[in-house]
């Protein structure tokens, strides 16, 4: 990795910290809501030790980990495109002496490390409220690994996409906010997909979002073991290939799109 | 250096349709709208020139400097920068040169000055000793000292404008391209810009192209001047031969001790009496203004006498209007 790129990440991590405030309270409210959910999952199972083959402290163990998750899985860049885009202050980001989904990629590892750093505390308290245990076995834990770090990978190129829509539209509000709530109810953040009715289901499985929730965590509590975790993680990295193939496709066309506002 | 052939810029959008659904319409139809924004455009800039590139609002002139940096890519036309094109080589080109826009900023908005200087250090890969040189001297030239740690959405206009400077100008790059870098500054600020540019352009060989409506930023930096109008050069050269082409003239102002008449003539001049009672007299450079006045005060008793020198705001505002027609 050349200094550029440790540049870029640099400065997007001091960025983070700039915005620590929004970030530390997003840890309060993680813990809040895993606190909510333990509340409302037990008062639904009422004493019922598993639904659907699901036993209460696995499903509790399950929307920690993936509501810890989606704070790694919400990302921001596509906002900070449109931000740069709409001022014409992308004139600067084509300037570059690096390319430009390069320089984006990096800027958000950068935000996600500080935001990292910045919720780390949180996270024992996340861990303490949700009772998590231990991973269901070695390979459990490896494959989680495996599986978050690709999801987060998925996660940035749709964003990168969705935010080099910008070129074309110059705004995005409204649709990055219907992607936040459709791929966070796609990634299972509130109900396990297990318990979803069978149309629904049929549509999670085809979209990408259960990647950066449902399987990640299905994998470390063990419900996703054996030949079944090579195959998930096999389509997982296709998924990746896929999406980082589509961004490169949609960047040939928005570089040639662009249109610096302001004289 | 720079060389731009025949360039040519044309912009194409979608027809606006009115009416029911004209948004969903507006997406899917064929029907566009060119504008012309660089005609034709030719010029050669050689090292360590530093270059006034003026023009009317819309005149074209950012649109050539976003061709130039490589951000647009030319309709038709030739570019080559330092042995690149640009917009095909563009982060070959992006080494090589350091841009200024009075009207937006490299700078990261909600960092201190110093970590988007460091930044900037990194992805153009300044090495330590030549950073923290670099930086000394561009604190030492702008006064960034006092403001380095505060974050640039806190700074005013003058102290972003000598940050982005600094940013520019903190790898050395060969080439300065500066779109309007004085626009909205105060009398030392401005001077402050001018100073750092004029240092920059004798000192370091940087070649300078400098987009500006600020004249005086012109008659202070430029020794030779590119005018363009509607997408299209009307003029290349230094700025006494664009006074002297375009019939820039000395006016020489007479107030007479007496209530003169209508029109004050003299020889082979006259002029009409204006509201405050003065004459003013045109003159060409070789005409002779002691013969005048003494011609006028054979007839009249003369009180006071101006010389008038042709300014460079009377010429470009008479080759905008008639550029206009």
């Amino acid at each position: 990795m050349r200094r550029a790129d440790r540049g870029m990440m640099a400065g997007a991590m001091r960025l983070a910290f700039a915005y620590r405030v929004r970030f530390l309270t997003g840890a309060a409210l993680l813990v809040a809501e895993i606190f909510l959910l333990r509340k409302i999952w037990t008062a639904v199972y009422d004493g019922q030790s598993s639904v659907d083959g699901l036993s209460l402290d696995a499903l509790i163990v399950y929307l920690t980990l993936v509501n810890l998750q989606m704070v790694l899985m919400t990302v921001f860049v596509s906002n900070e495109m449109q931000f740069r885009i709409r001022t014409g202050r992308v004139f600067f980001d084509f300037v570059r002496p690096i390319g430009y989904p390069r320089q984006m990629f990096e800027f958000q590892l950068g935000m996600s490390g500080g935001q990292f750093i910045l919720i780390l505390p949180a996270i024992p308290v996340a861990l303490l409220v949700g009772s998590i245990s231990a991973p269901a076995g070695g390979w459990a834990g490896v494959g989680y690994v495996v599986s978050v770090t690709l999801g987060y990978v998925m996660s940035v190129c749709i964003s990168l996409i969705i935010g080099m829509a910008a070129f074309w539209t110059l705004e995005l509000g409204g649709v990055a906010l219907l992607y936040r709530l459709v791929s966070r109810f796609f990634a299972g953040t509130m109900i396990p997909l297990t318990f979803f009715p069978g149309p629904l289901q049929t549509v999670a499985d085809l979209l990408p979002f259960r990647y950066f929730g449902y399987v990640p965590a299905a994998i470390y509590v063990g419900v996703i073991e054996g030949t079944e975790l090579a195959e998930t993680l096999a389509v997982q990295a296709v998924w990746v290939l896929a999406l980082a193939g589509l961004m490169w496709l949609v960047w040939r066309r928005a570089q040639h799109r662009l249109v610096v506002q302001g004289g | 250096m720079i060389r731009a052939h025949r360039l040519r810029k044309v912009f194409r959008r979608p027809r606006r349709i009115e009416g029911r659904f004209g948004a969903l319409r507006t997406l899917v139809s064929r029907e566009y709208v060119e504008t012309v924004a660089v005609q034709d455009v030719s010029f050669e800039i050689e090292e360590g020139e530093l270059v006034g590139y003026l023009g009317p609002n819309g005149a074209g002139k950012s649109t050539t400097v976003k061709m130039l940096t490589g951000v647009l890519t030319p309709t038709s036309g030739e570019v080559e920068v330092r042995g690149h094109v640009p917009w095909r080589d563009r982060t070959a080109n992006a080494h090589g040169i350091g841009v200024v826009f009075g009207q937006r900023s490299q700078l990261w908005w909600d960092l201190p000055l110093i970590d988007s200087m460091r930044l900037i250090g990194a992805l153009y890969d300044v090495s330590d000793s030549d950073f923290k040189r670099s930086l000394r001297r561009m604190s030492d030239l702008l006064g960034l000292d006092d403001f380095l740690e505060t974050p640039v959405r806190q700074l005013s206009l003058g102290q972003r404008m000598r940050g982005d400077l600094a940013a520019a100008m903190l790898y050395s790059p060969p080439i300065l391209y500066l779109d309007e870098p004085t626009v909205g500054l105060d009398v030392l600020a401005k001077a402050a810009v001018r100073d750092f540019i004029a240092d920059t352009n004798r000192a370091g060989r940087t070649t300078v192209l400098l987009t500006t409506h600020d004249l005086d930023d012109v008659t202070a930096l430029c020794r030779r001047i590119i005018l363009i109008d509607s997408g299209s050069v009307l003029f290349d050269g230094t700025i006494e031969n664009l006074i002297s082409g375009y019939g820039g003239q000395r006016h020489v102002i007479v107030t007479l001790a007496d209530a003169g008449p209508e029109t004050l003539s003299a020889g082979a001049y006259s002029a009409e009496r204006a509201d405050d009672g003065r004459y003013s007299f045109p003159l060409g450079s070789d005409h002779n203004v002691p013969a005048l006045l003494e011609a006028i005060s054979r007839e009249h008793p003369v009180r006071d006498l101006t010389v008038a020198e042709p300014e460079l705001t009377d010429v470009i505002k008479h080759i905008y209007a008639r550029s206009r027609d």
